[in-house]
């Protein structure tokens, strides 16, 4: 690990070496590499994780290029997943980034996180995230939930068995059916740069900080603290 | 009687303010909290099948009766764009 590199994040009083090193030895799983999963890709990269796999089967649209700092014109077409992980690994040679151009099914999902230190969010829709949180709280693993839409993201940091999970936070709720969500382009690097101090404050040890709702438009930041639903039937008892 | 509810996100812009105050009648539920809160700010109306409700710091469905003791809490529905 390259300490000259990290030495103003060292200086943090909160990180810290400590933190650096215990960044450095973890291991994330990202699935999707859009708007939100490029934006997060890229911070957690330079900020120096251990290691980390993209995971994302789609292509470039010209349409993804609004909303991500990392793709380029030149970029569409290509697969999301084997383009960062070209770009982003070039911005730090000291993070292991895997390209993992496959769809996650409930098939595969388990044996794709099976290693992860936490599992970051870049999807796109309510179903997947669902299965993710399944597996998560199965397999004992954090996750970060975050998700946009026009002028709102909203992130919430998911500790297994220990605070409320997805579906605890989703139950009854209609699954929207819009298939094209409308996003303001800034909206997914502010929503990203808030998940990733989510991860890494759990990867660190501390306590996330419940359902955090911003609305860059009307410029409010909520934190919302919803606890466990005991009768869950993914995370209760 | 009255009941507290406090709002978040956009909501608080729709009301002008953090707490609301809404009047239930014993037997009311969440789903009745909701009624009001589009009925005196009708800007929320496209959110009311997919508002998140908490009841006592836990999400609540929209069938679960209310009291006047009960800390309650409207936010705009979970969002799922990438």
């Amino acid at each position: 690990m390259g300490k000259d590199r990290y030495r103003r994040q060292i200086l943090v009083k909160q990180f810290g070496l400590k933190g650096q090193k215990q960044l450095a030895s973890k291991h994330a799983v990202l699935i999707g590499g859009g708007g939100l999963g490029s934006n997060s890709a890229n911070i957690l990269i330079r900020m120096g994780i251990g290691s980390i796999d993209i995971i994302d089967y789609d292509t470039i649209d010209r349409t993804n290029l609004h909303r991500t700092s990392v793709f380029s014109e030149k970029d569409i077409g290509k697969y999301k997943a084997i383009v960062l992980k070209e770009r982003l690994q070039s911005v730090n040679t000291d993070v292991q980034v895997k390209a993992i151009n496959k769809k996650i099914t409930s098939k595969n999902i388990d044996s794709l996180l099976i290693h992860a230190d936490v599992i970051v969010d870049g999807t796109d829709n309510i179903p997947l995230r669902l299965l993710i949180n399944t597996i998560a709280i199965q397999q004992n693993i954090p996750w970060v939930y975050a998700g946009v839409y026009e002028t709102v993201g909203m992130v919430m940091a998911i500790l297994p068995k220990k605070t409320a999970c997805f579906h605890c936070i989703t139950q009854n709720i209609p699954i929207p059916k819009s298939k094209e969500i409308p996003v303001l382009g800034s909206l997914p690097a502010t929503i990203a740069a808030i998940q990733c101090n989510e991860t890494i404050k759990v990867l660190l040890g501390k306590q996330p900080a419940g359902l955090l709702i911003y609305d860059v438009w009307n410029q409010c930041f909520d934190k919302l603290d919803i606890q466990r639903n005991p009768n869950c039937p993914i995370c209760g008892k | 009687m009255k009941i507290s509810v406090k709002v978040f996100g956009r909501y608080k812009d729709i009301a002008g303010k953090e707490t609301i105050q809404i009047d239930i009648t014993d037997g009311n539920t969440i789903q009745d909290v909701i009624n009001a809160f589009v009925k005196l700010y009708p800007a929320a109306q496209n959110d009311k099948n997919r508002m998140m409700a908490t009841k006592n710091k836990m999400f609540s469905s929209y069938d679960m009766t209310v009291t006047q003791n009960d800390e309650i809490t409207l936010a705009p529905p979970v969002v799922s764009g990438g």
